[in-house]
């Protein structure tokens, strides 16, 4: 009886010792703080192993979805839709910043995109202990790398690595061969009055030329989405138009501005409804919308 | 040829040259020689041409009538309340049109009706209804009060400006609300021909009604007990110059937004060449209006190609250092 005794308080000990190893071990792991470089070039410090993360604008949330453990997810915007479990999650409003709710919901992460969270909402939230980790997107591959840099910041890497080869093996299968030298140009709207268009240094244009397109908008304006003159749509003569369906915008583009019916987009009926979030969005949808692409174009 | 009339010589010709220039400004290479073959032998094949007559020629069109508009309703405005800071605006017009096209562009209500893109007839709907309620709040026993129609303006048009800064916060894009922007601020890229006949031709009878009573509204500026006795006609005047201001202004504010400090601007700039009473003012203010405008075009698509800047902008960093040197010159008096 003693013997079972003895060995009753040696298992207990046993078991207290490596609860107390396992939480000095892990303890100094998950309290850890390293200091990393986002794509901003601003050094911030984010803990070693992030437990709770969101992301301020959608195109991040779907990353995270894509690459992080959704359990650790703890949030989303107002405008974050996809994927359809994200809807749960509560919701933090980016515009205004809803800084209440954000510390409320405690994320020891926060991802976001340059353009979407200004550099003095970035600094508040930084205020409330809350590390902002900016990515940045001019290219395809900027994506591919982002969600690289994703799992490597939440400890993902397996994850990201599986995603990213998926994605890349995806693109590889839809660049179209350069069999013709016929390049179409390529008009994407996104406003009609005035009308506003995807620019020449938009991640639009780095799309279009896994698909032998250009984007029509060859010169490099000031604004991403620059506002065009009727003239400057005439003389750019785009071969196809994306921003809405043909019978859409005959009734309602064309009808405000019929000058442009000289178009070669519009005389071959070359006009074509893109998804908004697949246009919109540099996440990991982003072959699926050069897929789409692909479909009106050729 | 007296001094004066050398003025509006001068001003009409200054008019014809910018629009020359204006005519060759665009994303198509076009000199003088394209300009005149576009004009005087147009061929709709040819992207210049087409580029010419078709887009540059109606901009430019709305423009100087635009600016011609609101220079004249100004100067009717300030002949009526007797106030140097009148302008076309203060009757809640501008901010009326705002209201009613920043609820189109906000998605708040339908943009298309059968085909017909209708933010600017929200915004003409907005500029006539505001329009009538300010002038209904300045409307007392049986006359118009102009302290108590500008107050009413002020009033009516801070609200509105509030209501319109709302939409905006709450429309759903950024195209959305730098579409907003473009509204509250002016621009001339929607021009196209079919609707340009009507802004000239109201512009065109007010002008002409006006011209006949020009006598009138010079002895407006000595108060309305003394035109009266003058024998004028005051609250028949008041009445005429209210309802012009608004058709006028509304026409001009629905096509191309509310453009600012024309309106204010141009009836000085005026007086001051010409005199506070000289009849030839409205026609000069109206010169003087369009060609300020067709000018501002000119230079914001020059800045900021290829669609240009909001127009208001342009005006107030161009139209508010010279409103300021014409306050500090001493020689120029409002009465």
């Amino acid at each position: 009886m003693l013997r079972f005794l003895y060995l009753f308080v040696y298992a207990l000990g046993s078991l207290l010792l490596f609860a107390c190893e396992s939480r000095s071990v892990r303890q100094p792991e998950t309290a850890a703080v390293i200091t990393v470089t986002d794509d901003l070039g601003r050094k911030i410090k984010i803990p070693k192993f992030p437990q709770r993360v969101m992301a301020l604008a959608p195109s991040e949330t779907e990353m995270l979805y894509a690459v992080a453990d959704e359990n650790t997810i703890v949030g989303r915007t107002q405008n974050c839709d996809y994927p359809a479990q994200v809807i749960k999650k509560p919701i933090v409003n980016n515009y205004p910043m809803d800084y209440e709710q954000l510390v409320l919901l405690k994320p020891d992460l926060v991802f976001t995109v340059e353009g979407m969270t200004s550099a003095e909402e970035a600094a508040k939230i930084q205020e409330l202990h809350i590390p902002v980790y900016y990515q940045k997107f001019e290219k395809v591959t900027d994506v591919l790398r982002g969600l690289t840099d994703m799992g490597r910041l939440l400890q993902r890497q397996e994850q990201a690595k599986t995603v990213v080869d998926s994605l890349q093996k995806a693109l590889n299968r839809l660049q179209v061969r350069a069999a013709t030298k016929l390049k179409p140009n390529v008009l994407a709207i996104t406003w009609r009055d005035p009308i506003f268009v995807y620019g020449q240094n938009t991640i639009f244009t780095d799309k279009l030329h896994y698909i032998n397109a250009e984007n029509a908008v060859r010169e490099i304006l000031p604004q991403p989405y620059p506002a065009l003159t009727r003239e400057y749509i005439l003389k750019l003569n785009p071969d196809i138009i994306i921003g809405g369906s043909f019978g859409k915008m005959d009734t309602s583009f064309f009808k405000i501005y019929p000058e442009l019916k000289q178009v070669k987009a519009y005389r071959n009926k070359k006009i074509f409804a893109a998804t908004d979030n697949l246009m919109a969005r540099p996440g990991p949808r982003v072959v699926a919308s050069i897929q789409e692409l692909k479909e009106f174009i050729w | 040829m007296s001094r004066n009339v050398l003025y509006i010589f001068f001003a009409l010709l200054l008019v014809l040259l910018l629009l020359g220039l204006g005519l060759r400004i665009g994303s198509f290479t076009s000199d003088f020689s394209t300009v005149a073959s576009a004009l005087l032998a147009y061929t709709p094949e040819n992207p210049a041409h087409f580029a010419i007559v078709e887009l540059r020629l109606p901009r430019l069109l709305l423009a100087l009538v635009v600016g011609a508009s609101l220079a004249f309703s100004g100067y009717l405005m300030q002949a009526l309340v007797n106030n140097a800071l009148a302008d076309p605006y203060i009757l809640g017009t501008a901010s009326g049109a705002s209201l009613g096209a920043s609820l189109s562009i906000a998605g708040f209500i339908s943009t298309t009706w059968a085909g017909i893109y209708l933010p600017p007839f929200f915004a003409l709907a907005g500029a006539f209804s505001v329009t009538a309620l300010v002038i209904l709040l300045g409307y007392r026993q049986g006359q118009i009060i102009p302290s108590q129609l500008l107050l009413a303006g002020i009033a009516i048009g801070s609200l509105l400006t509030a209501m319109v800064s709302l939409f905006t916060f709450l429309s759903g894009s950024e195209s959305a609300i730098k579409s907003i922007m473009f509204w509250s601020m002016g621009d001339f890229g929607r021009a196209n021909w079919n609707l340009l006949p009507y802004p000239i031709i109201a512009l065109g009878l007010a002008l002409s009604l006006f011209l006949f009573l020009q006598k009138e509204l010079n002895i407006l500026y000595l108060g309305a007990e003394r035109a009266g006795t003058l024998g004028v006609q005051v609250v028949r005047t008041r009445w005429l110059v209210l309802l012009t201001v608004a058709v006028v202004t509304g026409f001009s504010v629905a096509l191309a937004g509310s453009v600012g400090f024309v309106g204010l601007i141009i009836p000085h700039v005026t007086r001051s060449l010409l005199g506070l009473t000289h009849k030839l003012n409205l026609v000069l203010c109206a010169l003087l209006g369009g060609g300020f405008l067709v000018a501002c075009d000119i230079l914001s698509r020059f800045l900021y190609p290829p669609a240009g800047l909001p127009i208001g902008i342009i005006t107030s960093f161009f139209g508010v250092p010279f409103f300021v040197y014409l306050l500090l010159k001493k020689s120029y008096r409002f009465n």
